[in-house]
């Protein structure tokens, strides 16, 4: 599914990762670990896409496809997907919109069906139920108080 | 941001203006130039009562004595008055009594834009004034307001018409002299709309008003004036397009809202005048005096701008809150892109009790642009208990922009409580790489930020002018991101 060989990764003109090789199979679960600073993050950015990262070696196959072929988003699209070690705010987009829009961009690059506004509510509420997540966290956003008098 | 993340941004903010057509029409036009004459045969023109003339002469004789205004953040060369021309009408052969009757390539024109006059086909509830350079060609749903009471026609219709109401209203919240533009605009304004609501009623639908300049070298001059009676309330929604040409052209309007005991205006705009292209050249000089007194008790005036067109925007949309306990409201976005200026805001003065005041400002520059807020709040000695709430935003894309914020702040009164929010912020490489990995493409992530954004002044919008100012933004911002 994933094959990672010699990668080679630098940052402003410094080797973080030196030659790094992973097969990562279908259904299985893999656990990097390592000591503060030692590359696990740069790794996991430079599969997902991030530009300030320099990839000076290697090559990485994702699903059959040349990785560093695809911009973020398709690597996205094609089901690459990084949990935020900082989660970044968007001020004003709530939660619900923006998982709304990310899950119909994906459909979209599938050429599946787009979920409407009613159904895609109704679907999280279900899920949300199953994992016990307060439905409040839906509708909040990185927002202000809003001022009327 | 690195430099393929600013390329994109840019070239999201260099989409192209699609209403930059022109219209070939057969047009009545004045020869360019402006004296005394020019506005005799302008009043002529539109077979207009003696007092109006009177009016029109003393506004311009004002203008001869005034200079132009050097204080807003923007520069232009010097613009040359003897160069525009003052009139200008598609020619039509007698008075229209009915939409069958304009030329059908200003109804097309105006499908072009998406505003059909066609009233079956019109959006349910808007009805519609449409002004096409110096007139307007056609007002919808007439006969349905009438019934209510309610008179919604244009400007030269109601001076004919209406001519007590006009004379009695016309200048009062913006006197020919208040400013060099509102003394030009006096003197010579061709056409607009004119609203009066009657005690008690509700207008049952927004009312709105579509400007479109066509012609070459004229100018647009358009005059703007609501009255809503005790009780009443009414939403209404002006929008505006041009087409692209090398020369820059004039448009000064002047809008004046009257707000009496209890009634309540909403005022929404969607400017889209032609910006000139990417290096700057050409556009519209959009010099605009928008003011609306909250003459009676308890009245309310909101203005909701969305300014994403136009060379230079130099505009105020101001409240007078003259009667006690009442409420003015300013929600603007304006973006400006490529070498776009833009130095706009809002006065708001509390002279009755218990006035209150809030002002939303959300700026966003890209490209070469720069963005000004210039804000006023003053308090007067007699309104005690009076409150404001302003919050002004400003949001980055690219490095070669520039945000300003100019609040002043004039307080007579120590009861007056007065607070001040100001931001300024910039659309980062991690929110949009953040979004690229939820698999958003950077055109729709900029998007999405800037939604967000603007969302506090987007609310403010009626629906299907919300709609359209999301889809108007992502165009403005086309090709800017960063
Ligand atoms: N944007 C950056 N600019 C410069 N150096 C960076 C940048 N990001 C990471 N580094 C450097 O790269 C190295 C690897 O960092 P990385 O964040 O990948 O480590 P990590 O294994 O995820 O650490 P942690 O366990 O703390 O999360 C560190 O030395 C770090 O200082
Ligand atoms: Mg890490």
């Amino acid at each position: 599914m994933i094959e990672i060989k010699n990668l080679k990764v630098a940052i402003d003109g410094k080797e973080i990762l030196k030659g790094v090789n992973l097969t990562v199979k279908p259904g299985e679960v893999h656990a990097i670990m390592g000591p503060n600073g030692s590359g696990k993050s740069t790794l996991a950015q430079v599969l997902a896409g991030k530009e300030e990262y320099e990839v000076l070696e290697g090559s990485v196959t994702f699903n059959g496809k040349d990785l560093f072929e695809l911009k973020a988003e398709d690597r996205a699209r094609e089901g690459m997907f990084l949990a935020f070690q900082y989660p970044i705010e968007i001020p004003g987009v709530s939660n619900v919109n923006l998982l709304k829009t990310a899950v119909n961009e994906i459909k979209k690059y599938r050429g599946e069906e787009q979920i409407h506004a009613l159904d895609f509510l109704k679907m999280i509420k279900e899920k949300m139920k199953l994992v016990e997540m307060p439905q409040d966290l839906l509708n909040r956003s990185g927002e202000r108080r809003f001022f009327r008098w | 941001m690195s430099n393929t993340e600013i390329n994109e941004i840019e070239q999201l903010a260099n989409q192209e203006y699609k209403y930059g057509f022109v219209t070939d029409i057969d047009a009545d036009t004045f020869p360019p130039g402006l004296n005394e004459d020019v506005v005799r045969a302008l009043s002529a023109k539109k077979e207009e009562p003696e007092w109006m003339l009177e009016l029109r002469l003393k506004a311009y004789r004002q203008w001869l004595k005034m200079v132009e205004p050097q204080w807003p953040n923007v520069n232009y060369p010097p613009v040359d008055f003897q160069a525009i021309s003052y009139y200008s009408a598609p020619k039509q052969k007698k008075k229209l009594n009915s939409l069958d009757e304009v030329d059908p390539e200003i109804l097309s024109a105006f499908a072009k834009l998406g505003i059909p006059l066609a009233e079956q086909k019109i959006l349910a509830n808007v009805a519609v004034d449409a002004v096409f350079d110096s007139v307007s060609v056609a007002t919808t749903y007439k006969a349905k307001l009438n019934e209510m009471g309610i008179i919604f026609c244009s400007m030269s219709e109601a001076i004919r018409e209406h001519g007590d109401l006009v004379k009695k209203y016309l200048g009062s919240v913006v006197p020919a002299a208040d400013n060099y533009y509102s003394a030009l605009n006096a003197a010579v304004f061709s056409d607009g709309s004119f609203v009066y609501i009657p005690k008690g009623v509700r207008c049952p639908m927004e009312l709105s008003t579509y400007f479109r300049i066509n012609a070459a070298n004229t100018g647009q001059f358009e005059r703007t004036l609501i009255i809503a009676d005790d009780y009443s309330y009414v939403s209404y929604l002006e929008g505006c397009t041009a087409p692209m040409r090398d020369e820059n052209q004039l448009h000064a309007a002047v809008v004046e809202l009257i707000a009496m005991d209890n009634a309540q205006i909403k005022y929404s705009t969607i400017q889209n005048w032609y910006a000139g292209d990417k290096n700057g050249k050409g556009g519209i000089y959009n010099f605009v005096t928008k003011r609306g007194n909250c003459k009676g008790v308890n009245s309310k005036i909101s203005w909701t701008q969305v300014e994403t067109g136009s060379a230079i925007t130099w505009k105020y949309p101001s409240c007078l809150l003259t009667g006690d306990n009442s409420i003015g409201e300013f929600y603007s976005v304006a973006v400006t892109n490529n070498h776009q200026q833009a130095d706009t805001g809002t006065k708001m003065i509390h002279i009755g009790k218990n006035t209150k005041s809030t002002i939303v400002s959300k700026g966003i520059s890209a490209g070469f642009s720069n963005n000004t807020y210039r804000g006023l709040v003053r308090i007067g000695k007699k309104a005690t208990n009076a409150r404001n709430y302003s919050q002004c935003d400003s949001l980055l894309i690219g490095d070669k922009c520039g945000a300003h914020t100019f609040p002043y702040l004039e307080v007579s009164n120590p009861g007056a409580i007065v607070e001040h929010e100001a931001t300024t912020s910039k659309i980062g490489a991690d929110q949009i790489f953040y979004l690229n990995q939820r698999g958003l493409a950077t055109e729709d992530a900029v998007s999405m930020i800037v939604n967000g954004y603007c969302k506090e002044v987007f609310k403010e919008l009626p629906m299907e002018f919300a709609v359209e100012a999301t889809k108007l933004l992502s165009i403005s911002l086309e090709g800017s991101v960063g």
